[in-house]
């Protein structure tokens, strides 16, 4: 391969550079050199074009959905409260109480794998919410927080087949994540220490709770799963 | 009724990971916050009445800017806006607040008066992280195509950069 067909594939595709291109890039530096100053200019042009998002813009996208559907979510409550019953006579809902989810995966791995979607999103929010913001979200899972004090960031997300609450807590000048997953858990304590991140998640007497963080922070002990939920 | 939850979550789960990246693309072709935000809630209302129809879930990001991109097409029959002359900073770039550097201006300016043959694949790599492939797919262009125009746009960008570089022969 020549430089300039080198220069070519990696200017219109860097992050597909494969076969030929690969081992021409490893043997010239003049295309090493080339690459260097490419990827300063990608940069640039990522920041250029990358904008902010409004807030809540997400929260809006799902309601403007929910509000123009008729299936699911605007049947009448007492109708799906009827199938359900029926449903759950005839034994063929099979509520989630392993530690597998829908895709098969560990209970853990689901939570990590919702923080590598949500993380640094959540993360963002630096003031505390306010207690009427933050009843909204959880009464929408029948609960009680009590740490409700130190919250930055609470919203309904699905994990796996179900959908948790997903909060951001302060925990000694550090944040944490906490996801409360009313119909998931595991049948034991499920400790976790990987992909940059560490936690535990610990059943409750309805579902279970996870707390997670980066491998650096302080966790709380598992006592505090007993004491972080009430069920209203 | 498990399999609407199931379509619900699998919903909420796009509209989780992919939310920010359809609001960035639809800003970009539309230059209007709130059209943007009116596309992508109308892109998602679309994919939610479709989803049966994404057969391969690592497609979804694909699949999304495609909806997106034939929704602002089927906006733009419906709406044809007055057109004025406006200063560059009050109309492709309202209601943006990222870099304010003269060089991201000028490379703003640029990219704002490329052509959409050239804008468009550019901005599903950088916006959407698509692959030439993928590009190519949403565009319905072929591969080779994608990675031309790829190709061209940037170079043309790199120029308002660095107008004194050389030239590199595609």
């Amino acid at each position: 391969m020549k430089c300039n067909e080198f220069k070519f594939e990696y200017i219109a595709a860097p992050n597909e550079i494969a076969g030929d291109a690969c081992e021409h890039l490893q043997s010239c530096t003049a295309c090493q050199a080339f690459v260097e100053q490419q990827a300063t200019f990608e940069k640039q042009l990522a920041e250029v074009i990358h904008c902010d998002v409004p807030e809540g813009f997400r929260h809006s996208v799902r309601k403007y959905v929910v509000n123009h559907q008729s299936s699911f979510w605007t049947l009448p409550k007492s109708s799906l409260a009827l199938v359900a019953s029926l449903l759950m006579a005839v034994g063929l809902v099979n509520v989630y109480q392993s530690t597998t989810g829908e895709q098969g995966l560990p209970l853990d791995r689901l939570v990590v794998e919702h923080i590598e979607h949500d993380g640094i999103r959540s993360m963002q929010a630096s003031h505390r919410l306010s207690d009427i913001q933050f009843a909204k979200v959880t009464q929408q899972f029948g609960v009680k927080v009590k740490f409700a004090n130190e919250v930055s960031f609470a919203e309904k997300c699905p994990i796996g087949n179900s959908y948790g609450l997903h909060m951001v807590y302060r925990y000694k000048g550090q944040a944490i994540t906490v996801i409360y997953m009313p119909e998931l858990s595991p049948k034991t304590m499920l400790p976790f220490n990987y992909a940059g991140l560490k936690g535990w998640v610990k059943p409750l007497r309805k579902g279970s709770l996870a707390v997670l963080a980066g491998t650096t922070a302080e966790l709380p002990k598992e006592e505090f799963a007993d004491q972080a939920i009430e069920w209203l | 009724m498990l399999q609407e939850k199931k379509k619900q979550l699998e919903y909420e789960r796009l509209v989780l990971v992919y939310s920010d990246d359809l609001f960035r693309y639809a800003l970009w072709r539309c230059r209007d916050k709130s059209m943007a935000e009116d596309l992508v809630q109308e892109t998602c209302l679309r994919a939610w009445k479709s989803l049966d129809k994404l057969r391969d879930v690592s497609s979804s990001k694909a699949w999304l800017m495609t909806i997106l991109r034939n929704e602002h097409a089927r906006l733009y029959t419906r709406y044809q806006p007055n057109m004025v002359d406006m200063e560059l900073d009050t109309v492709s770039l309202r209601d943006t607040d990222n870099d304010t550097s003269p060089e991201a201006f000028a490379l703003k300016q640029a990219l704002a008066e490329l052509s959409e043959d050239y804008r468009e694949p550019l901005l599903l790599q950088v916006v959407g992280g698509l692959s030439c492939e993928e590009i190519a797919s949403v565009c319905n262009i072929s591969k080779s195509a994608t990675m031309t125009r790829l190709f061209r746009a940037k170079q043309k960008l790199r120029d308002v950069l660095r107008p004194e570089d050389g030239q590199v022969g595609a």
